[in-house]
């Protein structure tokens, strides 16, 4: 080896040795401050927080990993805010307000680095909380849920904010090393986040506290059927990332004692750090909605993900089997309960479906990212059948025992099942739905008058007493001709209905039976 | 020579701090005297690069505190100690002292040592688990040295460190002065004159912002015969010399 040589292999030793000696300088900095950050006394205030907030709102909800962790995401960050963005505005004033400016200013390293550790220090605690907090809602669900396992993409975009919010805190604590600093932050951050999880226009969807689109929110329905699509979830931690970015290089600049070094590095974090929460929302602005109820954002949108999930349903035998995907295995009994009867009317005729499996909700229309209430501008088709032989069943977008929706009971719910379905059924076997005859006379009927209509009078009355001995719908009747066969109609003993339909149900679907005709 | 300044002056708005100063001294304990407002703190902080001079030039430890890497280089060699020194009440003595241990790009593998010694040496070893926010104000200010001196600092800067210390504790100090003094430039900013004739083998005397007075403790009472004001001969020269320099 050469003297030359040598010696080049001397300097990287060198600045080798120089490197690790500053890390593990820096790993005991942060170590001291680990040990007296200011967030380790906030640790109880934000467990209850999370307790009283988010974590009894997720688990209002039904079990399953979908509802949990989107209402998780909506609300943890609220419950974080004030004591991560306090404690940490509160040790970024700490030099400032302990007068301890000028002889951190005398010493080599960069005040900005023994910042950051303090800050880091913030942030784990913080993060510490926050892996305990949706460790334990996490934890529950599992336990709890019948099918699918966690959505990892909800707690990402929680945990890449603590970061975040740890940054802004600090960054103004040491702006404004001021006693008020802490409090006008703190109720600051609050509001701020606050304000933008109810966003006004679709740039506002960037905020980590929106969970999906703002018009549907968490429901059941999303994720289920269809990958959870990452694309929302990657734009808001690209915005969380950049406001970290963008606060500790805010932090840099305000360090002038170290050198000229610093500023371009300081000035160039916090410009890619603002350029990236800008490109975050110009990303969630180009958001658009699936048919699955997720957003797309095409720039981020992988093509693989909008594949379905495979799963092994569970069925109940009702006349033909009834099976639905594991994750509504909790609701197997009520739609058992709301189509018995109902397919008790058709057992044996001909034209009956062999199975009725559970499909996926389509939601369609504009997506409203307004101030308008849960489901405005989104219609979720709630029943479709395309008269083959397996019936699709798709349930309500509320479920019973569901707090974010409309407080739907259990018998509610199994008439929001039983009407479309009978519905649907009904017009497959005799081959015009039962709105025709009458819409409205029980919650939901709205739903099924765009399948009325058409048909021969018999059909529409033997249509119509079907769906009332179904107890799909029920009295008054309309006082028609085709109203009072129906009355007529439904009056029959079951079996006698039944007898008559297998033998004149083909009659009946040519429009070769008149109303005088039906018994 | 550690320090070079040469008509340096700092000016805080209209208010001129100080006002040519010029200083040349090497190692040994240099005793920094003058009224309240004479700009001995703001000197102080220049030559601790927390300030930097509005003009004249400065060289520390034979080297410009204008560039980065030099003021980086000064700051390892540096020790200072604030007028006013803020601490973290919540670090227990042991932690605070570690902790600029490590801000002062001391090899990790050093530090344990160097605080168990800057700790035994302020006679603070039996209150280094103790939390500073129990310390009384002496036992602050014996911190406050403790972190100074941690590594070995070939300039020490020191803003009045006699205060609130008891007097048994001050006549410690006095010695450790002495030994730091011997192989360091030790600067110390008091009022208290007597600490200045035992300990320094230098003394300035600042008024207005100017020198008016550089020499040794022997030559500075010399100025004080026959001058009535003052109790000690080191007084009587204190006293002497800012009449002079006022008058």
């Amino acid at each position: 080896m050469t003297a030359g040589a040598g010696q080049v292999v001397g300097q990287a030793d060198g600045e080798w040795r120089a490197w690790r000696q500053r890390l593990v300088a820096g790993v005991r900095l942060l170590r001291l401050e680990l040990r007296r950050s200011a967030m380790v006394w906030m640790l109880p205030v934000t467990g209850a927080l999370f307790w009283y907030n988010a974590f009894r709102e997720s688990m209002a909800e039904p079990a399953m990993w979908n509802l949990r962790a989107m209402t998780m995401q909506h609300g943890v960050l609220l419950d974080f805010a004030p004591p991560v963005v306090g404690a940490a505005a509160w040790m970024g004033s700490r030099d400032g307000r302990r007068q301890l400016t000028d002889l951190i200013g005398t010493v080599p390293r960069p005040r900005w680095t023994a910042q950051l550790a303090t800050w880091a220090a913030v942030t784990c605690w913080a993060l510490v909380a926050y892996c305990c907090c949706v460790g334990v809602l996490y934890g529950l669900t599992a336990r709890q849920a019948s099918w699918g396992g966690p959505l990892w993409w909800p707690a990402v975009v929680g945990a890449a904010g603590i970061p975040a919010l740890a940054a802004v805190g600090f960054a103004a604590g040491a702006w404004f090393p001021s006693r008020f600093t802490v409090p006008i932050v703190t109720v600051g951050a609050f509001f701020a986040l606050g304000f933008s999880s109810q966003p006004r226009a679709p740039q506002w969807r960037v905020s980590p506290t929106v969970s999906g689109a703002p018009s549907i929110g968490p429901d059941a329905g999303i994720g289920t059927f269809y990958h959870y699509l990452p694309d929302l979830s990657i734009a808001q931690v690209i915005c969380v990332v950049g406001v970290a970015v963008a606060a500790l290089g805010a932090l840099g600049l305000l360090d002038r004692a170290s050198g000229s070094w610093l500023r371009p590095i300081a000035s160039s974090m916090t410009a890619v750090g603002l350029a990236a929460v800008v490109l975050a929302a110009g990303l969630a602005g180009t958001a658009r909605l699936d048919p699955h109820g997720m957003l797309v954002i095409p720039a981020l949108h992988d093509a693989a993900n909008d594949r379905p999930i495979g799963y092994t349903p569970i069925c109940a035998h009702a006349v033909i089997p009834i099976c639905l995907n594991p994750a509504y295995a909790a609701y197997l009994p009520e739609c058992k309960r709301a189509l018995a009867p109902v397919l008790a009317e058709v057992a044996g005729l001909p034209g009956l479906p062999v199975r009725m499996s559970q499909g996926a909700p389509v939601y369609f229309g504009p997506l409203n990212s307004g101030f308008a209430p849960s489901g405005a501008g989104v219609v979720i088709a709630d029943g479709s059948s395309d008269g083959s032989r397996q019936t699709t069943l798709v349930l309500p977008d509320q479920l019973p025992g569901e707090p974010s929706g409309a407080d739907i009971t259990v018998n509610q719910f199994i008439g929001q099942i039983r009407l479309p379905v009978a519905a649907d059924l009904i017009k497959i076997m005799v081959g015009v739905a039962p709105g025709a005859v009458r819409v409205g006379a029980v919650p939901g009927a709205g739903r099924i008058s765009a399948a009325s209509g058409g048909g021969s009078p018999a059909q529409r009355a033997v249509a119509a007493a079907l769906a009332i001995d179904a107890g799909a719908t029920g009295a008054p009747r309309a006082n028609t001709a085709v109203g009072l066969a129906a009355d007529r109609f439904a009056a029959l003993p079951a079996a006698v209905r039944h007898a008559w339909l297998a033998t004149h149900l083909t009659a009946l679907r040519a429009g070769r039976i008149t109303l005088a005709q039906l018994p | 020579m550690n320090i070079e300044i040469a008509d340096v002056t700092r000016q805080f708005g209209r208010t001129r701090a100080v006002a040519g100063v010029s200083l040349r001294t090497g190692a040994g304990v240099f005793g920094l005297l003058g009224p309240n407002g004479a700009g001995k703190t703001t000197l102080l902080r220049m030559l601790a690069t927390v300030i930097t001079p509005t003009s004249g030039s400065m060289r520390l430890l034979d080297r410009d505190p204008g560039a980065y890497a030099a003021r980086r280089e000064i700051r390892r060699r540096l020790g200072y100690l604030p007028q006013s020194l803020g601490y973290y009440p919540g670090f227990t003595v042991a932690e605070f002292v570690e902790y600029f241990a490590l801000l002062k790009d001391m090899p990790p593998r050093q530090v344990p040592g160097a605080v168990a010694t800057a700790i035994e040496r302020v006679e603070l070893a039996g209150k280094a688990r103790a939390k500073l926010r129990t310390l009384s104000g002496g036992m602050l200010r014996r911190v406050g040295i403790a972190q100074a001196i941690v590594n070995e600092p070939e300039l020490l800067l020191l803003d009045e460190p006699t205060a609130g210390l008891d007097p048994e504790q001050r006549v410690a100090f006095r010695l450790l002065l002495r030994e730091l003094g011997a192989r360091a430039t030790v600067v110390v900013s008091t009022h208290l004159v007597e600490d200045i004739g035992v300990a320094c083998g230098e003394v300035a005397l600042m008024d207005a912002g100017k020198l008016v007075f550089h020499g040794t403790p022997q030559e500075l009472t010399a100025k004080g015969e026959g001058h009535a004001i003052g109790d000690a001969p080191l007084e009587r020269g204190y006293s002497a010399v800012l009449a002079a320099a006022r008058s």
